[in-house]
């Protein structure tokens, strides 16, 4: 699964701290997902994209 | 998924289980039941020795500082950990069942468990490190 986190987060000027704590993980998990070592829950998805103020999960990330 | 268990309730828990061997070791020695064992005068002291030990590191758990978040990706690290020690641990007995057919163990059995409780928890904690680095 492929995903958009880094790219989104650096356009809205987020530390990987300030989205970690956000969604409740640690940074170092946001770094496994922007790395696309880690596949999230649907949960955790969601969560994301709620924080990177994205409507749709589908817009963080895709599935190939 | 949440715990259903709230920390403090966990808290008490383990400092009543950790009371409750110090209990049974003192009851133990004060009843004079068994001799010498894994460098002690007796399992009463060992049991005591394990409770106070246990009751530490509960306590330096307690007032260490550092937050630790438990998320997914750990969880997820952890059960493919836990998978590992458990094949370890297979794998351990059939070579031991092998071994011991071949050459009968001599060494006695809370020497050899105590052995393998630290094996596997090596085991785990070895698996974990590496797994942590992967995902």
């Amino acid at each position: 699964m492929e995903n958009k986190i880094k790219e989104i987060r650096k356009s809205l000027k987020m530390t990987q701290e300030e989205l970690a704590s956000t969604v409740d993980v640690t940074r170092q998990t946001i770094i496994s997902l922007e790395a696309g070592r880690y596949n999230p829950s649907l949960e955790l998805a969601w969560r994301i994209a709620k924080a990177l103020k994205k409507k749709k999960v589908e817009d963080v990330f895709d599935l190939n | 998924m949440k715990d259903k268990k709230s920390p403090k309730t966990r808290l008490i828990a383990r400092y009543g289980f950790s009371v409750a061997v110090i209990l049974a070791g003192l009851i133990l020695n004060y009843l004079e039941v068994g001799s010498e064992f894994l460098g002690f005068s007796s399992i009463g002291s060992w049991l005591v020795y394990v409770g106070f030990i246990m009751m530490a590191i509960i306590t330096l758990q307690l007032i260490s500082k550092k937050k630790r978040i438990t998320d997914e990706r750990a969880e997820f690290v952890a059960s493919k950990a836990a998978r590992i020690s458990f094949v370890a641990i297979i794998l351990f007995a059939f070579v031991v069942m092998i071994l011991d057919g071949i050459k009968p163990i001599q060494i006695s059995y809370s020497y050899f468990m105590s052995s393998m409780v630290c094996g596997i928890i090596l085991v785990y904690l070895v698996s974990y490190k590496i797994l942590n680095r992967k995902y």
